[in-house]
């Protein structure tokens, strides 16, 4: 049962249970990924204007497209993909396994292996 | 961009398009009834992916994005990162734990989790509100490509757009049409990006993939016209790009029409792949929306013309203004015209539709007519839909920014409400409806406080910008949410267990 302190719920600062500690674990390092890539391209270019003005930015190019221009509306969009991606796959597979232990449990409960 | 004279092709190819789509919807429905849920086509997770991007493209992201880029440079790619960045917090914070609860609206949500018809009903307005706000810049959109259309200047034509806006849903529902949303992806990515290729094809840039090849129309704009693109915040600051940013983001994870496709789809698993695929969908939109503004520029400038001249009508018309420079036939332009009143349409009618029920279940019986039969509420949405409708003309005939300014500020709005209160109500049990109602209240009050806030303190305005207040307001709206709900009764022990255990599959607890 729950008690009425908070303590004791779960929540994403405190996940409780191996699911959700380790589904959190995957959350918060995609969010990580998600964030230092929007904050450190915008920061990159930032600097790189502050400090060498629009001559580096002019000469850094990727395609012909200035490379704050390929890395904003490239690059980052597709990080998203891939960011997406790889919260799935490691949900699919921590589904599957989840699903398997509960299945060998069962299967030894049944046989009595585990009495 | 009146041009005082009919398009006749153009207008032939948007009524063919139409045709198709609804002849598509009608074999749909004929062939497959039963296989189809109210929300459209779910042919596996491709199909979820077509149906999220062709529920999410609108007028914004055909006419607006461009428009915006035009105008602003790589200001706009705040847009671009913000309405794509969303998708990931959606994925990863909500997709999967909102399906569990096994609720069809966002005030469902709002009341089951909550335990109050408070909330719920605040929800409601505030989705209504989003709703209206919303609408107003995709007949923004409707309106000005009809005034192209027809040569007819913009205030009749949002009239005309609304009358054909209102037709095309009323006929659509009269017929039972169910939307082929991967024919209305496949019809919208083709009209957007085909044009594009023929434009850096006669350039000489690099055709096959244009979303690069306008990096040499940057390149001529810099060494030959002296167009610098390269200092992104020279006109800007670090904080409104991050500010719109993230308001955009945040309001993606709470916009109620982006979220009730989560409610329906069939598998937690599907709506999971769903989403990846929808987010690759309007990737390959946000990669080419720049293009148009960057080559409508080099068109002014090879030809001499004054950057814009015709103000925010005609950079929102730009796409189709950088087709017409570049000499594209003008089928190519009807193809255009026909995916940006395509995607405005089918936006519109999901939202006006979505508005009505709000009014019809959660507001009419609970606020005005307490002993309302069935009947009574089908005829009420019914109303409240032809109401919405002409509310939002009236609003578009004076809208207060370009397409997809007006079109963020509905994002803030979300971000700052319906964001924080799934966000809490997923991720922490402990959160109550004292909590989600002083969250909500909050939010309204920070994304409306631009308007009437500006002149007497000029710092609030600083500090939530109209279109990008979340970046703030919502990390505000979520210690709000903490606090009041930290200083009253805990919710009943059945949803903390609920959230606990169905949601979060934490037994031990």
């Amino acid at each position: 049962m729950i008690s009425n302190s908070s303590d004791t719920e779960p929540s994403f600062i405190k996940p409780q249970g191996a699911t959700m500690r380790s589904e959190v674990r995957v959350i918060k390092l995609v969010l990580a990924g998600w964030f230092l890539a929007i904050v450190g391209f915008q920061l990159f270019a930032y600097l790189l204007e502050a400090n060498y003005s629009a001559l580096l930015l002019t000469d850094l190019t990727f395609f012909n497209l200035p490379i704050q221009f390929w890395l904003t509306g490239q690059l980052l969009p597709l990080w998203f993909v891939i960011l997406c991606v790889i919260f799935n796959l490691w949900m699919d597979r921590h589904t599957i396994q989840s699903s398997e232990g509960s299945l060998r449990f069962r299967i030894k409960a049944k046989t009595g292996e585990d009495e | 961009m009146t041009t005082g004279t009919i398009q006749l092709i153009p207008i032939v190819i948007v009524a063919v398009m139409f045709a198709v789509l609804i002849l598509s919807g009608l074999r749909n429905r004929i062939r497959n009834a039963s296989e189809y849920s109210f929300g459209g086509n779910y042919a596996g997770r491709m199909g979820i992916g077509a149906g999220i991007a062709s529920n999410w493209m609108s007028a914004a992201s055909f006419l607006g994005l461009a428009g915006i880029f035009y105008l602003k440079g790589y200001f706009a790619m705040a847009y671009v990162i913000g309405w794509t960045g969303g998708y990931v917090l959606l994925l990863v914070l909500m997709a999967t734990q909102i399906r569990r609860f096994g609720k069809f609206t966002t005030p469902d949500f709002v009341g089951f989790r909550y335990e109050s018809d408070a909330a719920r009903t605040i929800a409601a307005l505030i989705s209504i509100v989003i709703t209206l706000i919303y609408c107003v810049a995709q007949f923004r959109g409707i309106a000005l490509v009809v005034s192209w259309l027809f040569g007819i200047e913009y205030i009749p034509a949002v009239v005309v757009g609304t009358s054909l806006l209102v037709s095309f849903i009323v006929v659509s529902g009269a017929l039972g049409v169910t939307r082929n949303q991967k024919l209305q992806y496949f019809v919208l990515i083709i009209t957007f990006i085909l044009p594009l290729m023929l434009l850096t094809h006669k350039l000489g840039y690099f055709w096959v993939l244009p979303q690069f090849g306008y990096g040499e129309a940057i390149t001529e704009l810099q060494q030959q016209f002296g167009l610098n693109w390269s200092e992104p915040f020279a006109n800007t600051s670090l904080f409104k790009w991050f500010a719109l940013c993230f308001t955009l983001m945040f309001g993606t994870a709470g916009l109620p029409h982006v979220l009730s496709r989560f409610y329906m789809v069939p598998g937690i698993r599907d709506a999971r792949w769903g989403v990846v695929w929808g987010l690759f969908f309007i990737a390959l939109i946000y990669w080419s929306a720049p293009a148009y503004g960057v080559l409508a520029r080099l068109f002014e400038a090879r030809n001499g013309l004054l950057h814009n001249a015709g103000g925010g009508d005609a950079a929102d018309m730009i796409a189709l203004s950088a087709a017409t420079l570049g000499g594209l036939p003008i089928w190519t332009i009807g193809l255009l015209a026909a995916g940006a009143i395509s995607a405005a349409f089918s936006t519109t009618a999901g939202l006006l539709m979505t508005g009505a029920a709000s009014f019809s279940f959660d507001i009419y019986p609970r606020l005005i007519n307490r002993n309302a039969s069935e009947l009574d509420k089908t005829y009420a949405a019914k109303a409240f839909f032809l109401i919405l409708a002409l509310a939002v003309m009236v609003l578009t005939f004076k809208p207060w920014g370009m397409i997809a300014e007006i079109t963020a500020f509905a994002f803030a709005i979300a971000g700052n409400t319906i964001f924080p209160a799934f966000l809490l109500g997923i991720w922490w049990p402990r959160t109550n409806s004292t909590g989600v109602i002083c969250g909500m209240l909050t939010g309204l009050f920070i994304s409306f406080a631009p308007l009437f806030l500006s002149t007497a303190l000029p710092s609030a305005a600083w500090l939530f910008p109209l279109t990008s207040s979340a970046f703030i307001g919502a990390p505000l709206v979520i210690t709000v949410m903490v606090v009041s709900s930290l200083l009253t009764a805990p919710p009943s022990e059945a949803i903390r267990l609920f959230v606990s255990r169905d949601v979060h599959e934490c037994r031990n607890s």
